[in-house]
């Protein structure tokens, strides 16, 4: 296996009122594309946080490309993408993105040559109109989330942590974001990104962790994930007037454990020990004319609502304890 | 240290950079060379408004009292030599005649009128009405007269010959007031008053001024969400320190300009002055060293740094403007009594009590220079307050950098008082 640019083993940390994270130990390699997932209040900001050294774990250690992450410097080489966005309103783009690459350890004219390149790559310059040269609350919401982003990513980062990136973000940012994350990865860097868009983590994530009220529910590769999760799910499609006969047939706990009624079709999750043979001589007896029956692999958005389930949601704890 | 810099100087240019600091800048000797100048400019018509001319003796002493007032008085200090105008009358006019005079007085055709009657020529009462009845010099200078005449007419009447005790009573005596300390004299008492009041009120001005800059910056910060990134880059104890260091500068940069423009008027008062039609009133240059220099320059930055620290550890506290305000106000009230003081410790400054205040650290950076520029303080007094101010500052960055790092990401609602406990415990 490739070197780790992140290593978390057993780090604990509790607040006053309860823990946020508890034992969690997860491994990135290097050059991989890494999807912390769960649901909000579940600890993925408080981890980043201790990952940025931030705030310290009450127990456990944190390294980051190979070196303990409280070494001085080390944290230059990390980029960061917070999910709560914000930039110096009154200051102008280029300074501010320069003052914040100097933060990271590069020099000022380094800064400057790095600069106008990005702001082109994003048009935040074009021939008609330099935005660097604007102060940065005469930008719109669209065009600061591309300045901070440009801050993330200034300082050539080995390893560069997204919050919740997606959030807020229109689909032509959102693109733009993707594309980058793509382009990162072919150069080699790491991208840990947390989310609970499921949708967006299965399209890029090689690998993902899921964590629930401070805890790893499960981690590995996309594909391991989904194949010890094992085909438990298939999607039925009857012609539309004969829906009441299947839904009836699906009520029967000994072959169906649940059903996802998606209007269109049925999602079901089958029951333990169930055959799903015995599902299709059933809805074949029927004698509905069949559109459709699927096994299918079970998406991460499933996966996950199995794993953590609604208990995993606590109510009222935000991502910023 | 080098990310600590950087911080630093963003701070500074873009304070610096900032119209507002532009503005303070020019204004602040603007509003200096009023407060210098509108002295001068209200003895100027104090002096005006004692124009012997435009006041009336009422004299019902049946004496020669009122005349001899009037010659005392003498004519306006604009060169107008003419007399005040008596009246004699009888006690029984004086009523009606008083009260025509209050008319013309109202009319602005009189600035005032003198009463002298038969109390008067006893060296008992006189009463004067006029509209600059509130000037004390004026009063002070028809009190004096009047006295004068009543003694001259005494001797006169006691046999002494009129033109002789005329001219032995006129006495105009100029005090001189001369400061001497330990190590002889130096300057004029008034003049170390002046700068007393002018070092610690521009001391409180800064302080007040730019800690507000500090909390507004860090209130800023965390509303924006901007901490976030700037803390996952820079340690909170380096941003602070250069948050400090970098407002610090630009105070530090305005306190030059306005010396500098200070120094500047002193210079060319006269053409100035002139030009603005006032006389040239002798300012006496007050002695102040280079030692003075350094040790006001001192008690500059550890008050600031003092202050600058508690007001960085409020504004980590709060999560917008008015809870800012508010939570900052213990803070406010620590620097404004400071300056409270500033009166009291200028009249008294050997008193015990005074003494003891301006040791307190808090207060310290404001009246230790009051003290020492009026009177001589030891040097290891001031050493003395310097060391207790150093370890109260070291003290209060280490409790705010604390503040600093748990509650600069932290939001909603303001932490009681047992939290905050609690954060400077655990901090991280």
């Amino acid at each position: 296996m490739a070197e780790l640019a992140l290593d978390i083993q057993s780090v604990v940390k509790r607040f006053a009122q309860h823990v946020a994270v508890r034992e969690l130990t997860l491994q990135v390699p290097q050059g991989a594309v890494y999807g912390l997932l769960g649901p909000n209040g579940a600890g993925k900001t408080t981890t980043i946080r201790m990952i940025l050294n931030i705030i310290m774990p009450d127990q456990g250690s944190i390294r980051v490309l190979g070196r303990p992450n409280t070494e001085s410097k080390l944290l230059d080489r990390v980029g960061y993408l917070p999910e709560e966005r914000g930039l110096y309103k009154k200051m102008q783009v280029r300074r501010l993105l320069r003052f914040l690459a100097e933060l990271k350890g590069i020099s000022g004219r380094e800064a400057d040559k790095r600069i106008g390149p990005w702001l082109e790559r994003l048009t935040l310059k074009t021939p008609e109109k330099d935005w660097g040269l604007s102060k940065v609350d005469e930008l719109s919401r669209g065009m600061q989330q591309k300045v901070q982003f440009i801050a993330c990513l200034l300082h050539d980062p080995d390893l560069v942590i997204l919050d919740e990136p997606f959030s807020g973000l229109d689909p032509i940012n959102a693109q733009a974001l993707k594309d980058t994350v793509i382009e990162l990865k072919r150069r080699g860097k790491t991208i840990l990104f947390s989310t609970h868009l499921m949708e967006s983590a299965e399209r890029m994530c090689d690998s993902v962790c899921i964590i629930a009220r401070g805890e790893k529910v499960l981690d590995g590769s996309v594909e391991a994930v989904k194949s010890e999760h094992g085909i438990r799910h298939v999607a039925i499609a009857v012609a539309n007037k004969s829906t009441d006969g299947v839904r009836s047939l699906l009520e029967d706990p000994r072959i169906v454990k649940s059903v996802d009624d998606q209007n269109r079709f049925f999602e079901v999750e089958l029951a333990d020990g169930a055959n799903p043979q015995e599902l299709l001589r059933r809805v074949v007896a029927l004698g509905v004319p069949i559109e459709r029956f699927e096994l299918i692999q079970p998406s991460l958005h499933q996966i996950f609502l199995d794993r953590v389930g609604a208990k995993g949601v606590e109510a009222g704890i935000t991502g910023h304890g | 240290m080098a990310k600590l810099w950087a911080v630093a100087k963003r701070e500074y240019l873009e304070r610096v950079r900032s119209r507002w600091f532009v503005i303070a800048t020019l204004l602040g000797p603007l509003m200096m060379t009023v407060l210098f100048l509108l002295p001068i400019y209200l003895r100027t018509r104090g002096m005006e408004s004692a124009k012997a001319s435009n006041i009336v003796i009422l004299d019902a002493t049946r004496t020669e009292l009122g005349a001899a007032v009037a010659q005392s008085l003498g004519g306006g200090l604009q060169g107008d030599t003419s007399l005040a105008h008596v009246i004699r009358l009888a006690p029984s006019e004086l009523a009606q005649a008083e009260s025509s005079a209050t008319r013309d007085v109202m009319a602005k055709r009189l600035d005032g009128y003198l009463v002298l009657d038969s109390l008067s020529s006893f060296g008992m009462s006189a009463r004067y009405a006029g509209r600059n009845a509130s000037t004390i010099p004026d009063m002070e200078r028809i009190k004096r007269q009047v006295e004068q005449a009543v003694l001259i007419n005494r001797l006169e009447r006691a046999g002494f010959d009129a033109d002789r005790v005329r001219s032995l009573s006129r006495v105009n005596l100029r005090l001189a007031t001369e400061r001497i300390t330990e190590t002889g004299r130096g300057g004029s008492g008034v003049g170390n008053i002046a700068v007393a009041f002018i070092a610690s009120f521009v001391l409180y001005t800064l302080i007040v001024l730019y800690g507000q800059t500090i909390l507004r910056g860090v209130v800023d910060e965390k509303n924006n969400r901007v901490a976030e990134v700037v803390v996952a880059s820079v340690q909170p104890e380096s941003l602070l320190a250069g948050k400090v260091l970098g407002v610090g500068s630009v105070a530090l940069t305005q306190l030059a300009a306005w010396t500098a423009s200070l120094a500047l008027f002193v210079r060319f008062r006269t053409p100035i002055l002139a030009w603005l039609g006032m006389p040239n009133a002798p300012i006496g240059l007050p002695g102040v060293g280079f030692l003075d220099i350094v040790m006001l320059l001192v008690f500059f930055v550890l008050g600031f740094i003092l202050y600058a620290a508690l007001f960085a550890a409020i504004g980590a506290m709060v999560s917008n403007e008015q809870d800012a305000q508010q939570a900052a106000t213990p803070v406010t009230i620590l620097i404004v009594m400071s300056a409270v003081f500033i009166q009291p410790v200028m009249l008294n400054p050997t008193s015990t009590t005074n003494k003891i205040i301006s040791w307190i650290p808090f207060s310290a950076p404001i009246l230790m220079p009051v003290r020492t520029s009026i009177v001589a303080v030891p040097w290891y007094e001031v050493a003395l307050v310097m060391l207790g101010l150093i370890a109260a500052c070291v003290v209060c960055l280490w409790i705010a950098a604390r503040i600093y790092r748990v509650g600069i990401l932290m939001y909603g609602k303001r932490p009681t008082l047992m939290e905050v406990a609690r954060w400077i415990k655990y901090a991280r």
